[in-house]
């Protein structure tokens, strides 16, 4: 037997139009924790994929334990003692803790010997047990809809070390998790370690290499660029490789000049659908020429703030106002006139209309004013030109100009036409939400620059971001949103990382 | 991926390619795939005719003369191929307003399948108000399609409203107001204007009927329908409405993506009742050409079919309202040549319906032949599709291509292509699933 | 009093294993409009196979009452993979696959009636003459004031309907089979990331609805209409499911939504007969459960939540 638990030789994957992973070779060792870095679309996740049985290699071979595998399904996978936590958990939202951990393994008793039904009480103490012996406390009988993100992650792991996982991959852990949930987590992955489990960290922040990884693999553009050694290699030299060029950590931001206030939210609270107070008595003010951004965990009403603010969802008390006018009960398209625009979080949900083509798309906040339509009759030239230029102006690339069906973009084409859109509205109030997610590194300096040169023009910007090192770069202002109420609001250059983590996870200290 | 044995696949890989071929590109697609479609289903009929006995080329051959597209071999006394057409087209036109309606609910999202109710509540209005009256000609008509539109626009309203304020899936709605509205106007139409003899509602006078029957031309009695003319011009009145105007416009935004529609200000509501209110006056003119054009009287107790065929019609002619116009004269080729099929061929007459629904079957496949057709070129024809539009528009050579790779890091990578791939993959598929996606 | 209760119940529950049915497509991720044309062609093939067997076996309709329940099950069931196929592997919108189902199911069960009558029987005619299944009562329990009437002229069918019903609540809640299935309803990914196919379980519960609908459509066969007719389109598929929509999904809610229709039918006829009205008025006494189900949808259709994903086109290469 050699001393690699996992060898992947040779790999090659490709997609229509695209290789994902070319020729990648790499080994990993039992009982390390094995780094991959790179970029969003570097290709970590496929090559992980094809490990979980999820993909099978075009070319390659994949060795477990010296053995030679065709890894065919997860089921397969989970057979080989391989386990991975997806970035996006798997979970079923009103199944209890247990339930999901069983599912697909579910203990069977015979009722009166005959009649098989599925054990959850024993599954239940078995859980419990489990929790305990890995320092991951649960109450198995919980349900997913009624715990926070970070627990939902433990009953992902949970999940991997109930069926008795040797190789654990981690997807992406840390990207919804607070600097302290971050410890934690980091904590139980060398803790797993400790137990002679191989990890294997897909991830592109690199502080979380450094503090953990024992070895390190750089993909880039589906190639494999290096395997290094975490201890001897600096933090610069990993970046860059990852991205193939050299970076600037930093955003370069020039000092704020604040104007007069341009949005003034006063007490502001939005219940959702079950008539829970999602947003709880938010006040504050964004002046022209100033960033405020929103930190907080995902699912804290951040969203809410920004949906209600633009008119998305209903508010049930306080007030909105806008350059001094009551907006509060305003239509959306009132509001948009009276100078909002918003990048909203999900592009394709709620930014885009996919079926529509790229110019239509560009006109959608537009359409129905002169000289796009006359007397209820759409002028397509206009709204074709207009498209182009916001095309050529925004380098939004397509593959028919403006007549692509949206839905065949790519992601961050379809951002930048949004954003293109919205800035073109020239409303003196933009939201940002989450602006970047999904993004590679150039595409999200490029937007950055954007957001700044906004500001710099004397807009007010509101920026959500669940990143909290994207809030720490460009934010003059910082509240701190946790379970629908702003804990904190104060001048960004006084918070440090650590500080507003603590808030995000609702510690208050005066 | 696949490795079988070469020499097998090599025969149906031709075959696949020349289906391929022939399905052409995505303009000629919308065209193709519904022909693919028929096809399927006359084989599938064909495969019924024969299994009971009976030569399906003849039995097609007879569906064609009986809709007066091919000659009979005898006519009748001042009947000839000309009268048979037009009384197809006299059955067609409340097929064509029946399938636009089906079309411009379908634009908003909202699946009208309540045609049949809204066009007897229209025509039963209409008969009641005006084809009892003594009106002449000339205000009659005119009356009768107005209060068809006026009808059909009051219940497509009320099921839109009732879709947007209450949240009522439009196909229950729809299908229970179908069953209350036969049972109730089978109430008022035996109670108060039922023919004795005939059990249907008493004839309408001539004047308010909007087909000339009977008119006599060079030795032929024609049925003459100035609902087929108005159908023609709604086609392409509500082809324009569609794609050229505003209301258009925010009623296909709403369809496609009510969320995105929100937050762009679209009013939703106003949109979903608005298309329902198009989509039931265009039933409700179905209803009077069918109860006051092709027919004179109401049968109690019983919806007429055209509502459920024009979804067929509808979805072969691919929602365009052109399209439609073709799709309608097919089924109606086919439902009105079933009789004299049945009476030569020996093909029993229900065949028609049974061809029909295959025919729909089928169409309801459309998307995924679509996409089979997209997978398929992907993987025969790989040197035409194998890089991203993205670098289509870059550049040709590999060279440069590898040269604008290198600049693309700066603003768009890699990522941006696996999505690519992933967004063709599913780009036929619902926008329900890109939204779970893209869902945290 | 007594005949609201026996024909109440004999109408809710056909209507009630059809909703059950309903249920495990729905909580699969299925939209499942298709129930109308499933029970139809279900009732058909029942039908079918009892005229068959009474002419070649020259047994009495009568007796074959529990072989045509048999293969009214078999027959939803078949063809119910019609709209999975539809649905699951072709990927079809799923609400115009349903109706596509009803309205090919109606074409097809009427030409092939028609069809058949002739060639077996040399009529013309689109019905299959079935008869009214026997009647039982169940002594003691039935002489108990009120509630005696629901063991009162039972139709053996309805002890059927109970004993599946239970044995379905067991499934989907109690079994591996269940907790899969509810869980591809809310999502798929969990259940295909857990090594298990989700179009698999998808598949199953649409067959499980097929036949649970063709059942249902010949119980009605065999009390109401007492035949195989097109008139079996009633829309008792829709009326099945407005009422898990009122049930919320849930068994047991679904059942009261039925059983209110049931006694909303049967209670309109007793007062027709008590009122003395005319025939005509039947006609209006007719629109009763279907308008009930309006009212009922304006009142729950916005606070009902519907499995997560339903309607929605599973695709695993997505993350």
């Amino acid at each position: 037997m050699s001393e690699y638990i996992v060898e992947m030789k040779h790999i090659t994957k490709k997609f229509p139009g695209i290789v994902a992973n070319d020729n990648v070779t790499m080994q990993i060792k039992k009982g390390e924790i094995f780094a991959l870095l790179g970029e969003n679309g570097a290709g970590k996740s496929t090559l992980m994929s094809m490990l979980f049985g999820m993909y099978e290699p075009d070319e390659g071979e994949i060795f477990i334990r010296g053995e030679k595998v065709h890894i065919h399904s997860p089921n397969h996978a989970t057979k080989l003692n391989i386990g991975m936590v997806h970035q996006h958990f798997k979970l079923v939202q009103n199944y209890t803790i247990t339930e999901n951990i069983i599912l697909g393994i579910e203990p069977i008793k015979k009722l009166a010997g005959v009649i098989p039904y599925v054990d959850i009480k024993n599954a239940n103490k078995k859980i419990s047990q489990l929790s305990k012996e890995y320092g991951l406390e649960v109450d198995p009988t919980k349900k997913i809809e009624d715990i926070n993100v970070s627990l939902q992650q433990r009953v992902e792991i949970l999940k991997m070390l109930y069926r008795e996982a040797e190789i654990l991959i981690f997807d992406e852990p840390t990207a919804v998790l607070t600097p302290q949930e971050i410890d934690f987590l980091l904590g139980i992955i060398e803790g797993l370690r400790a137990g002679g489990k191989t990890i294997i960290l897909i991830t592109h922040k690199l502080e979380e290499i450094k503090r953990v990884a024992d070895r390190c693999a750089i993909l880039c553009r589906g190639k494999l660029v290096d395997v290094l050694d975490v201890k001897e290699t600096s933090t610069q030299k990993m970046a860059n490789l990852m991205v193939g060029r050299e970076v600037s950590f930093e955003t370069e931001k020039k000092p704020a000049h604040f104007k007069e206030v341009i949005l003034d939210v006063s007490h502001l609270t939005v219940k959702n659908q079950d008539n829970f107070e999602v947003v709880k008595d938010v006040s504050f003010t964004i002046k022209g020429g100033e960033v405020f951004a929103i930190a907080g965990v995902s699912g804290n009403g951040q969203v809410e703030v920004a949906d209600a603010i633009a008119g998305l969802v209903k508010v049930s008390s306080g007030s909105i106002k806008l350059n001094n006018t009551d907006i509060t009960n305003y239509s959306i398209r009132k509001r948009t006139l009276e100078g909002i625009s918003y990048i909203p979080e999900d592009r394709q949900a709620y930014g885009l209309v996919l079926d529509f083509t790229l110019a239509e798309n560009i006109a959608l906040k537009d359409y129905y004013k002169e000289p796009f339509c006359k007397n209820g009759i759409l002028d397509k030239d206009e709204i074709v030109n207009y498209g182009n230029s916001l095309i050529d102006k925004y380098d939004i690339r397509s593959g028919q100009g403006s007549n692509t069906i949206v839905r065949s973009m790519s992601g961050g084409n379809q951002q930048k036409a949004i954003i293109a859109r919205e800035i073109e509205l020239q409303s003196p109030l933009m939201i940002f939400v989450q602006p970047t997610r999904g993004l590679d590194i150039g595409a999200i300096e490029n937007i950055h620059n954007m957001i700044l040169r906004e500001r710099d023009n004397g807009k007010a910007i509101l920026l959500i971001s669940l990143e909290l090192d994207e809030i720490m770069n460009i934010a003059d202002t910082i509240g701190v949103i946790y379970n629908g109420q702003l804990l904190k609001i104060a001048d960004a250059k006084t918070l440090t990382t650590k500080e507003v983590g603590e808030f995000m996870m609702g510690v208050k200290h005066e | 991926m696949s490795k079988t044995n070469p020499k097998n696949t090599k025969n149906a890989n031709i075959i696949y390619r020349a289906f391929l071929k022939c399905m052409g590109n995505e303009k000629w697609q919308p065209v193709s795939i519904p022909l693919f479609s028929i096809l399927l289903s006359l084989i599938a009929a064909s495969i019924t005719i024969l299994l009971i006995g009976k030569n399906p080329l003849e039995a097609f051959y007879n569906l064609l003369q009986g809709a007066g597209v091919l000659p009979k071999p005898v006519y009748a006394g001042y009947k000839s191929m000309l009268t048979d057409l037009l009384t197809m087209l006299n059955s067609m036109t409340p097929m064509l307003f029946a399938a636009l309606a089906v079309a411009v609910a379908l634009k908003a999202g909202l699946f009208n399948i309540g045609v049949s109710g809204q066009m007897l509540l229209a025509g039963y209005a209409a008969t009641v108000l005006v084809g009892y009256s003594e009106l002449n000609g000339i205000l009659a008509k005119p009356l009768v399609l107005i209060i068809g539109i006026l009808v059909g626009a009051i219940y497509g309203g009320v099921v839109g409203w009732l879709k947007y304020k209450f949240n009522i899936n439009e196909v229950v709605s729809t299908i229970m107001f179908n069953y209350i509205v036969q049972y109730v106007l089978s109430f008022f139409i035996n109670s108060y204007y039922i023919d004795p003899v005939s059990r249907q509602s008493k004839y309408i006078r001539s004047s308010a009927r909007l087909t000339f029957m009977n008119v006599e031309i060079a030795g032929l009695k024609m049925d003459l329908s100035i609902g087929i003319i108005l159908a023609l011009i709604t086609a392409f009145i509500i082809k324009f409405l569609v794609d050229k105007t505003r209301i258009g416009y925010e009623i296909k935004a709403v369809g496609a993506n009510p969320k995105a529609a929100k937050y762009a200000g679209i009013n939703v509501g106003r949109n979903i009742v608005l298309a329902m209110v198009i989509s039931g006056a265009l039933a409700g003119l179905a209803g009077v050409t069918y109860y006051l054009g092709y027919f004179a009287s109401i049968q109690p107790k019983v919806l007429a079919s055209t509502g459920y065929d024009a979804i067929a019609v509808s979805l072969l002619g691919n929602g365009n309202p052109i399209g439609i116009i073709f799709s309608s004269f097919l089924i109606s080729v086919i439902d009105k040549g079933s009789t004299y099929m049945s009476s030569t061929a020996g093909v029993r007459q229900e065949i028609a319906s049974v061809i029909t629904g295959l025919i729909l079957l089928f169409s309801a496949c459309g998307t995924f032949i679509k996409y089979k057709i997209q997978r398929g070129k992907e993987k025969h024809f790989e040197g035409i599709k194998a890089i991203g539009p993205e670098d289509i528009v870059g550049s040709t050579t590999s060279v440069e291509k590898s040269e604008n790779l290198i600049k693309a890091v700066e603003k768009d990578s890699m990522l941006e292509e696996t999505d690519e791939r992933k967004d063709t993959e599913a780009s036929i598929l619902q926008e329900e699933n890109e939204r779970k996606e893209s869902e945290e | 009093m007594d005949t609201i209760i026996i024909d109440g119940l004999s109408f809710a529950l056909p209507l009630f294993i059809m909703a059950i049915g309903g249920i495990y497509s729905e909580k699969s991720g299925i939209t499942n409009l298709a129930i109308e044309g499933l029970q139809g062609f279900g009732a058909f093939v029942g039908a079918l196979t009892v005229v068959l067997f009474s002419k070649f076996a020259n047994m009495e309709v009568q007796s074959l009452f529990y072989v045509a329940l048999i293969f009214s099950m078999l027959g939803g069931m078949v063809y119910s993979m019609l709209h999975a196929l539809l649905c699951i592997n072709f990927k079809a919108n799923q609400v115009i696959s349903g109706v596509v189902i009803n309205i090919l199911a109606a074409a097809l069960t009427v030409f092939l009636t028609t069809q058949v009558n002739s060639l077996m029987f040399g009529a013309v005619s689109d019905k299959f003459q079935l008869g009214v299944s026997n009647r039982f009562t169940i002594p003691v329990l039935s002489s108990i004031p009120v509630i005696g009437a629901m063991f009162k002229s039972i139709y053996p069918f309805e002890i059927v309907i109970v004993v599946i019903a239970f044995i379905a609540w067991y499934v989907l809640y109690k079994t591996r089979y269940g907790l899969r299935l509810r869980a591809c309803g809310d999502n798929p990914h969990s259940v295909d990331a857990a090594g298990v196919e989700v179009s698999k379980i998808r598949f199953k519960a649409v067959m499980v609805s097929g036949a649970l609908s063709g059942l249902g459509g010949m119980c009605f066969a065999y009390s109401i209409s007492a035949n195989f007719s097109p008139s079996i389109y009633m829309g008792y598929g829709y009326l099945a499911i407005a009422a898990l929509i009122f049930g919320n999904w849930k068994i047991l809610p679904t059942l009261g939504a039925c059983l209110l229709f049931g006694f909303a039918k049967s209670g309109g006829y007793k007062l027709g007969q008590v009122l003395e009205l005319p025939s005509t008025f039947s006609d209006l006494i007719m629109i009763l459960p279907y308008v009930l189900t309006l009212l009922l949808l304006i009142f729950f259709s916005k606070s009902n939540r519907s499995p997560r994903a339903l309607g929605e086109i599973y695709d695993k290469g997505k993350r």
